[in-house]
């Protein structure tokens, strides 16, 4: 509960629907428009905040409307920098890591205070970011690395999000991997790679009997059903994987399937940093 | 509660434990099988107040006590869900049809020693309810009838300080207490207002258990348990303690139920007992813990350290840098930099799905405990 601020009421609303579309009825599952291998256009700029040492913002094509923007990231890193005296000796850097989608990112109002959920993301961002910085060239330094989420990926036109939430986390952190590694690169933090972040999922979308099929950087109004995604954080030049998150109901006994899903989320997080090393290029140029 | 508390070992002490570790077999400081868990004390049905409830103690003095308490709470219908309601009429609601949402289930996780706003403690909650969350079948259980559903609270308090990582042990006994929920048995028909049965001996389990006697087949679904596995070197080590963690190469804490699909029905009518090869295991999350072990200190190899010879004075900066960020001294500790292989990551999930392994074992052992 903010103490600061006046608060809304506590009883939930429904948020509005605007009946001005076609699709009075049940909406139906438009589809992928893009290829399963195909990420989506991605725009990223470094420097935008001049007050801190890196930063940068990322934007995202929404499938839901052509031409439309979905997902907005800012990025800023400030630091590094001296930990105040108080702090116990640290040999390496601290990296502290905040994200928080605004209030009126998401269909659902989010309150000022960070949420579990936006919590969760920042440590998700936390582990796969500790895993390309050397930390140990700044002994007794921090660095913060705020992200905040202008606008969610979420398909507005439909009244009703049919559990999406935890897949759009997956696409949010996704995109906070990649803009946060863009932004360490702006404030000219020593990294092993860039690192970047991909989805893919398991996607059943012809009816329950229907083989499913692996999509990268899915959009879940896209699809019938997510059967499983994963997301994963890569370092390309070394081929490792920082950080990893699945999450899905798969059998045991098909380890080949979990195998893609990781592959393809390899995929999808290579797609991410040619981008992002685009974008870096063109800084230096 | 984060992965990455300090751990009090000096450089020397982590070289000799990732050493050990490293070896074929491992040697562990508290002489487990690679594979062993920690000898644990469990019991349920502690707390009179619950539903469901369990304690469990490990070894290592670490202690959780999980609650699992349920309310009846109206369903919030939208403007789609209302029109079905009219249209549907009465007494065509099938046995468990309705669907449910993710925000039926509630999870804290209580720590002490940590505000109860830290991200670590966000982090544990979210892993605990994800896998809880991704078995369909387990929300759709909550459902009363369209107007209204169960709302579960699970308060999960760990009573001992955080001697390691807490993940295991919160996530065994959360297991154990929705073993034991029962709710009370619905009396009312349909959509009307739920009314009960006030006799609690004939309250059905939240996860209906195959009784001995009875032969009819009872879906075999389990609460997920979410295990820590890490690698160090080649080897594969699962429970690690809080100095095994502080070594490790990478960690991953891994979600897996038994049991047979909501989706895909038993094909083969196989009477499943308890032996270890009938069970169905199912992946339901992963993630990547951050492993403590990159925020410990590096140590000095002796030729970069001026008290054992290395020419102090000039040229030394630069000189001790290139030693330190160069090759690796054997018996000198440095903290691991970026990722783990996909090669290791997948052979972690495929030694914790393992047909008979470790899960198997847990699951037994677990299925072994009274639930009152």
């Amino acid at each position: 509960m903010d103490r600061r601020r006046i608060n809304g009421p506590a009883g939930a609303t429904q948020p509005p629907v605007f009946d001005d579309v076609v699709s009075q009825g049940a909406k139906t599952v438009s589809g992928r428009s893009r290829m399963p291998d195909a990420s989506r256009k991605m725009y990223l700029k470094t420097g935008v905040t001049p007050s801190a040492s890196g930063s940068a913002y990322l934007e995202m094509e929404t499938s839901a409307k052509p031409g439309a923007s979905g997902l907005k990231l800012s990025c800023s890193v400030h630091g590094p920098r001296a930990l105040p005296r108080s702090a116990p000796f640290s040999p390496h850097i601290v990296l502290s890591t905040h994200i928080k989608y605004a209030p009126f990112a998401t269909k659902q109002r989010r309150g000022y205070l960070r949420d579990p959920s936006e919590r969760d993301l920042g440590i998700h961002l936390e582990a796969a970011l500790r895993g390309a910085i050397i930390a140990d060239r700044w002994p007794k330094s921090g660095v913060d690395i705020i992200i905040s989420i202008v606008e969610g990926d979420q398909d507005r036109e439909t009244s009703k999000s049919q559990g999406e939430e935890a897949w759009d986390m997956m696409n949010a952190l996704a995109g906070c991997i990649t803009v946060a590694a863009a932004a360490l690169a702006d404030a000219g933090i020593d990294c092993v790679d860039t690192v970047a972040g991909g989805v893919a999922a398991l996607v059943q979308d012809g009816g329950a009997d229907s083989t499913p099929t692996i999509v990268v950087d899915p959009i879940p109004s896209d699809h019938a059903k997510i059967l499983a995604a994963c997301c994963i954080a890569y370092l390309p030049t070394r081929d490792e994987v920082t950080n990893l998150w699945f999450r899905g109901d798969l059998p045991a006994s098909d380890m080949d399937l979990y195998t893609h899903l990781v592959e393809k989320g390899i995929l999808a997080s290579r797609n991410a940093n040619c981008v992002l090393t685009n974008c870096l290029m063109e800084t230096i140029e | 509660m984060s992965s990455t508390n300090h751990v009090l070992l000096s450089p020397a002490e982590l070289a000799y434990l990732h050493a050990s570790l490293s070896l074929t077999p491992p040697i562990r400081p508290d002489g487990r099988a690679p594979t062993q868990f920690r000898p644990l004390v469990a019991e349920t049905g502690i707390l009179p107040g619950t539903n469901g409830s369990a304690r469990i103690c490990f070894a290592d003095g670490t202690e959780a006590i999980v609650g699992v308490k349920a309310e009846v709470e109206r369903t919030v219908v939208g403007p789609e869900g209302e029109g079905v309601i009219v249209e549907g009429g009465e007494g065509e609601v099938e046995e468990g049809g309705g669907e449910g949402e993710a925000g039926w289930v509630e999870m804290t996780v209580e720590i002490p020693g940590v505000r109860d706003d830290d991200s670590g403690t966000a982090f544990l909650a979210a892993m605990l309810s994800e896998g809880l969350l991704a078995d369909e079948g387990f929300v759709r259980r909550l459902w009363i009838n369209r107007r209204f559903h169960w709302k579960l609270y699970l308060d999960i308090i760990l009573i001992s300080p955080p001697l390691s990582y807490p993940l295991p042990l919160l996530s065994l006994t959360t297991h154990l207490a929705l073993l034991s929920t029962r709710l009370p048995r619905l009396k009312s028909e349909g959509d009307e207002d739920p009314f009960f049965d006030d006799d609690w001996a004939a309250a059905p389990y939240l996860f209906p258990r195959p009784n001995g006697k009875s032969t009819t087949f009872v879906s075999q679904t389990r609460p997920p348990i979410t295990l820590l596995v890490m690698a160090v070197g080649n080897n594969i080590i699962f429970d690690p303690s809080k100095e095994e963690l502080a070594v490790a190469d990478v960690a991953l804490a891994v979600s897996v139920t038994a049991g047979s699909s909501s989706s895909q029905a038993p094909s083969k009518h196989v009477p499943m007992d308890t032996s270890t090869e009938g069970r169905n295991l199912r992946l339901l999350s992963i993630r990547t813990i951050d492993p403590p072990s990159r925020l410990t200190p590096p140590g000095v190899a002796n030729a970069a350290n001026s008290a054992y010879g290395a020419n102090a004075g000039q040229k030394t900066t630069h000189e001790a840098q290139a030693t330190a960020e160069g090759e690796a001294v054997e018996g000198v500790w440095r903290a691991p930099r970026g990722g783990a292989k996909r090669m290791v990551l997948g052979a972690l999930v495929q030694k914790v799905l393992e047909r008979g392994g470790v899960v198997d074992e847990v699951l037994d052992a677990l299925e072994g405990v009274d639930l009152g």
